[in-house]
């Protein structure tokens, strides 16, 4: 097995070793090609060249007519991605009927720019004059029009396609706070995030990643906030990704992290404009996917994950409440099943004795040693959770009543599973869906540590929390270090850690992510009574 | 991760591999494997023929009659009193083995009770184990049963549904009343390993016959270094709980002042000082208790709400406290045991003449001078200020 891995790690390292060479020829061939081919003067060699290229598409429709002194024009559209009333109203309509209805100097119009000046009554038009720009913006929806004796042609934005309307998400539902969520155009959630932050300080950058898929990335911070070394060092990480597919903001994720080989995610995700825009505000940036309603957030510490958009609009001595709640939940959703195995394999001493009769009662005639009963339990929850997630819900629903029926009943009146343990398993459960950030790593360390319980008991438990604390404390996330504000540690940040202080309180951003423009509002936004001043004043206007 | 060379990873692997296999499962047990042991009784058998004269009783949980469900419906005991005799107490628990097929689980042990032959014989060779070994605790109650401490075992009690659990809750329970030594074995041992301060633990009697038979729990048993030398009755047991610092609650019942009938003081905290002073090379002792009380109830119809009665009673109460130390203390010289641990106060403030004492302490205890002075106060009076009578004119 170790040979294998060993195989494996030289695999990768040879990878490394021939893509940065790959990278340097690719550099030189890239500039080789840098020129366009361009446009020609005939419409009909342009016709040729454009079908060669994509006419053999159903949904590629090509429409040539002629206005004006029998100028022979050609629209290239695709007929999904494109708002047709649009193209007829708004450049089929005008450019004949004008050459029609005023037959004087319009006639002439020989001149692409004229056209682009004077007769379409559209927003977005762009001049293009290489087949390499035209077919892009005809795939990314845009008309293109072509003229007759003309080297240049015009893409007019015709964008539109059907999208999902933006609806509440599904994974940070809320009770107080925003119900909308990102879809999947990105256009709509740039809006969603500009609606959120109208300063002119919001900056949302573009770039096209993935040879074929030419899914559109973009990167939006608040200039003056952010770190500018961050959207440096996260654009050299974007421009890095030489890959064909982009399809979700994941791929994007496990191209630019800091630690691949890490069980902890480096970088956060949201679906919740709210959310990101806080993020934003406090000196991150966010990586917007196209086609793809989860934008990621870098820097991300691991603090974020215990932190709800919630926790910030309810007030904040139950949202401190529910922010220890939520730590206790994830340190049980980990440490409730070794522990018992522990405590019933290894040290039954330290179990209180009413409990040790009731719970040795319960283990009575059960077949399995306790870490074998967890470790099953264990799988067979994820194993009906994953069921459940990907069934329709209907038939989601009678999988977790089989499930529920067969562990909590089936199973231990049969004596194959001890009760305690199905109680232990199933607060597990419920636990780790409260830090739904953390639940995949929260999943692996479970696991760990209840084998790790099973040879050493609590030994080897508190062995497995030194290494996990050691990694978490080498991590780093774009520079920030995984644990910060705890360690290292910035008492500033404490306020918004595991006590949520109130807003007023919250006067500078965390000092960890970014630091630049630290002060968030005026120090002294407390509310109180008003003073003898003010008290005055109003009974003088009395 | 790259700059680990591949002979540092592959050693790494293979350390951590071995590491797993060296520590493996050396005292894993599963719940169902243990013979969770509550009680123990040590025994001398009198028989004059048996070689192995030590027996010991232990109490074993039925785990599978506690069996969480059935609504305590079996009237099956759920407990196993297994019994075993040899010659030294290590070798007698591990012959356990041959009629128990689980191992016995100590840490969860509540009582030790010797039985009174083997108490009056000794006992320091059989609390050694108990100290010693690292699976059985200090935290367990210590002892005497009034006949065979075996038989202690036999006796179900009424409200729980093992006897030493039922034991063991008893003598939490007797700090209400302060007239019974509830001591557990780490200062059981303490006491033990002094040179002057004499061992103390509980007596345990049967009372009743046949099936109305039930545990008592009273007084005190005395040790001279090993060996039971004597007991102590309830009201001698309350003046050495109070010089020791030792008197939680009880009740004093003292008599009116005003008429014959009784009144009764409940304790609400005391408090007591030794002092040892050396005067012409003679030890003194000097005892000072404070104490604070109520007035818990009253069997006469004085009207008790007034100074100068309240005086009166706290009074005979300092009275009935400090005849309630006099009589612990003519017990303990008789007995010749320094139950109160004179000895290692006067050690502690004179440990240049304790030198010297220390040999004489057998003979200087027994015509020990104690001075005892106490200071009771009576705080509040319960919910009613009054009798329940009509008033008095």
């Amino acid at each position: 097995m170790i040979s294998y891995i060993l195989k494996k790690l030289r695999y990768l390292k040879l990878l490394n070793v021939n893509y940065a060479d790959d990278q340097k020829k690719q550099g030189t061939s890239e500039y080789g090609q840098s020129t366009p081919i361009k446009l020609s003067q005939s419409l009909e060699k342009n016709l040729i060249a454009i079908r060669n290229l994509i006419g053999n598409n159903f949904d590629v429709i090509i429409r040539e007519f002629s206005f004006g002194d029998h100028i022979n024009v050609a629209l290239i559209f695709l007929s999904g991605m494109t708002d047709q009333s649009m193209i007829n109203e708004n450049i089929m309509k005008p450019l004949m009927s004008e050459s029609h209805s005023s037959q004087n100097e319009t006639l002439k119009i020989k001149d692409i720019a004229q056209i682009k000046a004077r007769i379409l009554s559209v927003g977005g038009v762009n001049q293009y004059s290489s087949y390499d720009e035209i077919i892009d913006g005809c795939l990314s929806g845009q008309s293109i029009l072509l003229l007759d004796e003309c080297n240049e042609a015009l893409a007019i934005m015709t964008t539109n396609w059907k999208s999902r309307a933006v609806e509440e998400p599904k994974t940070e539902s809320v009770v107080r706070g925003p119900r909308e969520g990102f879809t999947e155009s990105l256009l709509t959630n740039t809006t969603l995030i500009r609606r959120k932050i109208m300063s002119p300080d919001l900056k949302i950058e573009s770039m096209k990643l993935g040879s074929r898929t030419k899914t559109n990335v973009c990167i939006a911070y608040i200039q003056g906030i952010a770190n500018p070394l961050l959207i440096e060092e996260i654009k050299r990480r974007l421009n890095r990704i030489k890959t064909d597919s982009i399809l979700e903001s994941g791929y994007v994720e496990q191209f630019i992290e800091d630690a691949p080989f890490s069980i902890f995610s480096t970088v956060a995700n949201s679906e919740k404009p709210d959310a990101v825009a806080a993020k934003i505000l406090e000196g991150r940036a966010a990586i917007l996917v196209d086609g793809t309603p989860f934008v990621l957030s870098v820097p991300m510490v691991l603090i974020e994950s215990f932190q709800s958009s919630e926790d910030y609009y309810s007030r904040p001595f139950f949202a401190s409440l529910i922010r220890s709640i939520r730590f206790l939940a994830y340190f049980i959703s980990i440490f409730a099943p070794s522990s018992y195995v522990a405590l019933t394999t290894f040290h039954q001493e330290l179990i209180p004795t009413p409990l040790l009769f009731s719970m040795a009662g319960a283990q009575e005639g059960v077949p399995f040693p306790a870490v074998m009963e967890a470790i099953m339990m264990g799988i067979i929850f994820e194993i009906l959770r994953e069921a459940g997630v990907r069934l329709p819900r209907p038939v989601g629903q009678a999988v977790s009543i089989v499930g529920a029926l067969v562990i909590g009943e089936s199973a231990v009146t049969a004596g194959l599973i001890g009760a305690p343990m199905v109680i232990v398993v199933a607060l597990t459960a419920v636990s780790s869906f409260v830090v739904s950030a953390q639940s995949d790593s929260g999943g692996v360390l479970r696991i760990t540590f209840v084998i790790l319980a099973g040879f050493i008991g609590i030994y080897g438990i508190v062995i497995g929390q030194l290494g996990v604390f050691i990694h978490l404390a080498s991590l780093r996330s774009f520079g920030t270090p995984y644990l910060s504000p705890l360690a290292p540690l910035s008492i500033r940040d404490l306020k918004d850690t595991i006590i949520r202080a109130p807003i007023w309180a919250m006067f500078t951003r965390p000092r960890t992510i970014g630091w630049h423009d630290p002060e968030r509002q005026e120090f002294r936004l407390k509310p109180s009574s008003p003073s003898e001043e003010t008290k005055e004043q109003n009974k003088a206007v009395r | 991760m790259k700059r680990i060379s591949f002979c540092t990873f592959r050693c790494l692997i293979i350390c951590l591999i071995l590491i797993l296999g060296t520590t493996g499962c050396w005292n894993r047990r599963e719940l169902n494997s243990l013979a969770i042991t509550m009680g123990a009784g040590i025994d001398k058998l009198e028989d004059e023929d048996v070689t192995d004269q030590l027996q010991l009783t232990v109490q074993i949980v039925k785990t599978s009659e506690i069996k969480v469900g059935d609504k305590g419906n079996s009237s099956a005991d759920a407990f196993w009193n297994a019994r075993n005799t040899g010659k030294s107490l290590f070798e007698v628990i591990r012959g356990f083995t041959h009629q128990s097929s689980r191992k016995l689980y100590w840490p969860h042990n509540q009582v030790i009770i010797f039985g009174r032959s083997l108490a009056e014989a000794g006992i320091r060779e059989h609390i050694d184990f108990f100290v010693r070994d690292q699976e059985t605790r200090l935290g367990v109650w210590i002892l005497v049963a009034e006949d065979q401490a075996s038989d202690i075992f036999e006796v179900k009690p009424n409200l729980e549904r093992i006897p030493a659990i039922g034991l063991a809750n008893l003598l939490k329970a007797q700090k209400a009343s302060s007239q019974t030594t509830a001591i557990k074995l780490d200062e059981f041992a303490t006491r033990l390993m002094s040179k002057t301060t004499a061992p103390i633990a509980a007596f345990v009697k049967i009372s009743g016959q046949g099936s109305k038979k039930s545990l008592l729990v009273t007084g005190t048993a005395v040790f001279k270094q090993d060996k039971l030398v004597g007991e102590l009755n309830k009201t001698e047991t309350r003046g050495l709980l109070w010089v020791l610092n030792k008197v939680k609650s009880g009740i004093i019942d003292v008599v009116s002042p005003e008429s014959n009938g009784k009144v009764s003081l409940e304790i609400i905290r005391a408090k007591s000082k030794i002092t040892p002073e050396i005067i012409e090379d003679k030890v003194h002792m000097k005892v000072d208790i404070k104490e604070e009380g109520n007035i818990g109830s009253q069997s006469c119809t004085d009207d008790l709400e007034n100074r100068q009665t309240i005086k009166k009673l706290e009074d005979e109460k300092n009275a009935a406290i400090e005849s309630e130390v006099k009589a612990a203390l003519s017990k303990a010289q008789k007995l010749n045991a320094d139950i109160f641990g004179f000895g290692d106060v006067v050690h502690q403030k004179f440990p240049k003449e304790w030198k010297e004492l220390e040999s004489r302490w057998d003979e200087i205890f027994p015509d020990l001078e104690v001075e005892v002075t106490v200071e009771g106060k009576i705080r509040r009076s319960g919910s009613s200020k009054k009798a329940v009578a009509p008033a008095k004119e």
